[in-house]
C-alpha cells in the first residue's frame, strides 16, 4: 500500500526539479540589470500596492475570456485520451491521432482568426475596419483605444 | 446501426457545413482588405450550403442511427436538414442585403449564423440526451450573440443579456431534468428511455418513481419550451426580437423554433411513447394541450395591443408555436406530418414578414402608413404574408392549419375538441391585429415625410420568390405534403 | 456513515435550489449568472454520481465533461455580453437597464 504512493512521490520530486532547473538556468543565462521598476512586486500590468477593488481595463476581461475558451477546450481531448490506448490495440491509432490533429487544427483556426482580427492586441487596431454606422457611438469609444501605463 | 465509415458518410452534410465555417473564417481573414469582400463571404457560404444540400441529396437513403446510436438519420431529420439549409440560405442573402450588419463584420455573421445551423442540423437527429443538450447549446451560443450583433445599440445589449439569462437557466433547467431522467431510466438513449419505462410500466412502479419521472419531463421540457417560445418560457422573445437585428430575427423565428418541435417529437414520441394511451402512466397529451392552450391565447391576446411590428411579429410567432404544441400533442403520425407541413409554410411567411419589416425601413406601425403608394411590390407581398400567418385561404397558411386542425380533431376526445375550438378562437383573434398591419399599408395616407420606400431589385425578387410560393402551396400543396408523407419516418 | 448516491442527490438539489433562488433574487447581472452556473453543476453532480453509482459505465462523467466546457463557453458569451452592456449602458443592475416592457 504504501508504495503505491512513491509514484506520488517522485512525481512531486520531478516537478519540483524541474521548476528549480528552469529557474537555475534562467539565472545563469539571462543578464542581470536591476532597476527600481524591475525591482517592484510583479503583478501582470497593474498596479502592485494599493486597494484591489478599482476597475481594471476592461481589455483584460477580454483576453481572459478568449484564454477560458481555449483553455477549457482543452478537456474535450480527455475523453480520447481514456480510449486512447484501446483503441491503438485494436489498430485505429491512426484515427485517434487524426481526430485529435483535426479538433486542434479548427482551435488553431479560431486562434488566427482573433489574432488576425487584431483582438489579441493590447492596442486595439481600427483602421483597418469600417467606420461605426451612423448611429449612436459607443459612449465610451476613446476607451477601447486607451492604452495602459 | 452504422459502423463508423458508414457514418461519416451519412454524416457528410455536416462535415461540408463544417468546412464552410472554417472557409469563412480563413477568408474573411486573408480578404480583409478586399473591396469586394461582402459578395466573397456571400458566395463562399451559399456555395457552402448548396453543397451541403448536395452532399444530403446524395446520402443513401433508409433509416439508420449513426456513431453508436447518437445521431439517427431518418425521415424527419432529413427533411429537418433540409429545412435548415434553406432557412440559412435565406438568411446569408437576407444578412447580404441588410444596412444593419455592417460589411465588415459579415464574415463574423455568418461565421455565427452556420455554426447555429449546425447545431440545428444536429439537434433535428439527435437520439441521446448528451447530443441533444450539446446541440441545443450549440443554438443557443451563436444566438446569443447574434443578438447583442449591434452593441452600440441600448437595446440590442438589454435583448441579449435577458436572452442568455433566461437560456442559461433553461439549459440549466433542462440539464438538470436530464440528470434525473438517466437517474430513473438509466440510460441516455431516447429510445432507451421508452423500453426503460415500458419495462417499469408493467414492473409497477412505485409512486415515487412516477412523481420523480414526471418532475424529470417537465424539468426537461423547460429547455425545449425556451426554444420553440412556448408560455411560460416565452418571456425572452418579445425582447431578443425588438432588439435583435431584423435580418437575425427572420432566422431565428423560424429555424431554432423548428429545430425545437423537431427535438420534442423525438424526445416525446420516441422517448415517452406518446400518443399510447397513458404512456407509462402519465398525461402528457393533456401536460402538451395545456401549454398549447396558455401559449397560442397570450400570444395572440398580447399581440393586439402592440404597435411594434417586430413585437407583434414576435407575439404572433409565440401563437404559432402554439397551434404547433396542440398537434404535437397529439402526437399520431398524422400530427406529426402536419407540424412539419405546416413549419414548411411557416418558413415562408415569417421569414417573408420579417425580410419585410426588414427593408420597411422602420419597425414602429406609423412606418408602414401608406406603405401601398410607397412601395406597392412591399405591401402587397408583405400582405400576403400576414393573411398566410392568419390562416385564411386561398394561402398557405390555411392548407397547414387545415392539416393541424384535422390531426386534431380526428382523435375524437372531448379535450381534444375543446382544444381545436380554443385554436379556431384564437386563429380569430389574430385576424385583427394580422388585417391592422395590413389597413395601416393599404388605407391610411401615407403623411408628409413618409417618402418612397427604396428596394433593391435583388430584394424585391427575394421578396416575391417567398411570396409566390405562399400563394402557389396555398392551392398546390400536394407535392410538399407527398415529399413529407414519404419522409416522416421516424427511428423508434 | 457510507457516502452514497443520496447525499449526492441531496447535494445536487441543494445546489439546484441555490441556484435558481439567485437567478430570482439577485439584480446584479454578473450574480445571476453565478446562479445558472449553480443550477448547471447541480446536473453536472447528479450525473457523475448516478454513473458511479447506480448505472456504471462513463456515459453520465463524459456528459459531465461536455456540459463543464459548455458551462464554460456559455459563461464566456454571457460575460461577454455583460461587458458590452455595461460599455453601452454604465451599469449590469438586470432592473436598470430594462427599457423594453409589453
Amino acid at each position: 500500500m504504501p508504495f503505491d504512493f512513491a509514484v506520488v512521490l517522485i512525481f512531486l520530486a520531478v516537478s519540483a526539479g524541474f521548476v528549480w532547473a528552469a529557474m537555475f538556468v534562467g539565472k545563469l543565462v539571462r543578464p542581470h540589470r536591476p532597476d527600481a521598476q524591475k525591482l517592484q512586486t510583479y503583478e501582470c500590468g497593474e498596479r502592485p500596492i494599493g486597494a484591489a477593488w478599482y476597475n481594471f481595463n476592461p481589455r483584460f476581461y477580454l483576453l481572459a475570456l478568449v484564454f477560458i475558451i481555449f483553455d477549457v477546450e482543452i478537456a474535450l481531448t480527455f475523453p480520447v485520451g481514456v480510449v486512447a490506448r484501446a483503441w491503438v490495440e485494436a489498430g485505429h491509432g491512426l484515427t485517434v491521432v487524426v481526430e485529435i490533429l483535426l479538433f486542434v487544427a479548427v482551435l488553431v483556426a479560431a486562434l488566427a482568426y482573433v489574432w488576425g482580427r487584431g483582438d489579441l492586441n493590447w492596442v486595439r487596431d481600427l483602421e483597418h475596419e469600417a467606420p461605426l454606422p451612423p448611429v449612436e457611438p459607443p459612449p465610451d469609444a476613446a476607451l477601447t483605444r486607451e492604452v495602459h501605463s | 446501426m452504422a459502423g463508423t465509415t458508414e457514418s461519416l458518410a451519412r454524416f457528410a452534410p455536416e462535415l461540408v457545413l463544417s468546412a464552410t465555417i472554417l472557409a469563412i473564417l480563413i477568408v474573411d481573414l486573408i480578404a480583409r482588405l478586399q473591396p469586394k469582400r461582402p459578395s466573397l463571404l456571400s458566395g463562399v457560404a451559399l456555395v457552402g450550403l448548396s453543397a451541403m444540400a448536395g452532399a444530403l441529396w446524395l446520402t443513401p437513403t433508409g433509416d439508420t442511427s449513426l456513431f453508436t446510436h447518437l445521431l439517427a438519420f431518418d425521415g424527419l431529420a432529413r427533411y429537418f436538414k433540409g429545412f435548415f439549409i434553406l432557412a440559412a440560405a435565406l438568411g446569408v442573402l437576407f444578412g447580404h442585403l441588410s444596412d444593419e450588419i455592417s460589411r465588415s463584420r459579415l464574415g463574423e455573421y455568418y461565421i455565427q449564423l452556420l455554426c447555429l445551423t449546425l447545431g440545428l442540423s444536429l439537434l433535428a437527429s439527435a437520439q441521446n440526451l448528451l447530443m441533444l443538450y450539446l446541440a441545443l447549446e450549440l443554438v443557443s451560443l451563436p444566438s446569443y450573440v447574434l443578438s447583442g450583433f449591434r452593441w452600440w445599440d441600448r437595446r440590442a445589449s438589454e435583448a441579449a443579456l435577458k436572452y442568455v439569462v433566461f437560456g442559461g437557466a433553461a439549459s440549466g433547467v433542462m440539464l438538470y431534468g436530464f440528470s434525473l431522467i438517466y437517474g430513473i431510466t438509466g440510460t441516455l438513449q431516447i429510445d432507451g428511455v421508452a423500453a426503460a419505462l415500458t419495462a417499469a410500466a408493467t414492473g409497477g412502479q412505485g409512486i415515487a418513481g412516477q412523481l420523480g419521472l414526471l418532475m424529470a419531463v417537465m424539468l426537461s421540457l423547460a429547455g425545449f419550451g425556451y426554444k420553440v417560445a412556448a408560455v411560460p418560457f416565452h418571456m425572452w422573445c418579445p425582447d431578443v426580437y425588438e432588439g435583435a437585428p431584423t435580418t437575425f430575427v427572420a432566422f431565428l423565428s423560424v429555424a431554432p423554433k423548428a429545430a425545437g418541435f423537431a427535438a420534442l417529437i423525438r424526445f416525446f414520441v420516441v422517448g415517452f411513447g406518446q400518443p399510447a394511451p397513458g404512456a407509462a402512466g402519465f398525461p402528457w397529451a393533456e401536460i402538451l394541450g395545456i401549454i398549447a392552450i396558455g401559449t397560442m391565447t397570450l400570444g395572440n391576446v398580447v399581440a393586439v395591443t402592440q404597435d411594434n411590428v417586430k413585437r407583434l411579429l414576435a407575439y404572433s410567432s409565440i401563437a404559432q408555436a402554439g397551434y404547433l404544441i396542440m398537434a404535437l400533442a397529439v402526437g399520431t403520425d398524422e400530427a406529426i406530418r402536419a407540424v412539419m407541413l405546416y413549419l414548411g409554410f411557416y418558413l415562408l411567411m415569417n421569414m417573408g414578414a420579417f425580410f419585410g419589416v426588414q427593408l420597411a425601413g422602420g419597425e414602429r406601425l406609423s412606418a408602414f402608413r401608406g406603405m401601398a403608394s410607397r412601395n406597392a411590390t412591399l405591401a402587397i407581398t408583405m400582405a400576403i404574408f400576414l393573411f398566410s400567418l392568419t390562416g385564411i385561404p386561398p394561402f398557405a397558411g390555411f392548407i397547414g392549419k387545415f392539416y393541424l386542425f384535422a390531426a386534431v380533431l380526428s382523435v375524437g376526445e372531448p379535450f381534444f375538441y375543446a382544444l381545436a375550438i380554443i385554436g379556431v378562437l384564437n386563429s380569430a383573434i389574430s385576424l385583427y391585429y394580422y388585417a391592422k398591419v395590413v389597413r395601416v399599408m393599404f388605407l391610411d395616407k401615407a403623411e408628409e415625410g413618409d417618402g418612397v420606400v427604396e428596394v433593391s431589385r435583388p430584394a424585391s425578387a427575394l421578396l416575391l420568390a417567398l411570396a409566390g410560393p405562399t400563394l402557389l402551396f396555398g392551392v398546390w400543396w400536394a407535392p410538399l405534403a407527398d415529399l413529407i408523407d414519404k419522409a416522416s419516418s421516424i427511428l423508434r | 456513515m457510507i457516502i452514497g448516491l443520496n447525499h449526492f442527490q441531496v447535494v445536487s438539489a441543494l445546489l439546484f435550489g441555490l441556484g435558481l433562488l439567485t437567478i430570482i433574487t439577485r439584480r446584479n447581472a454578473v450574480a445571476v449568472l453565478m446562479g445558472v452556473e449553480l443550477v448547471l453543476n447541480a446536473g453536472l453532480v447528479n450525473l457523475v454520481a448516478i454513473s458511479r453509482y447506480q448505472t456504471g459505465g462513463l456515459d453520465g462523467q463524459i456528459f459531465a465533461l461536455f456540459g463543464v466546457v459548455l458551462a464554460a463557453a456559455e459563461a464566456v458569451v454571457a460575460l461577454a455580453i455583460v461587458l458590452q452592456l455595461f460599455r453601452a449602458r454604465r451599469s449590469v443592475d438586470t432592473i436598470d437597464v430594462t427599457d423594453m416592457r409589453g
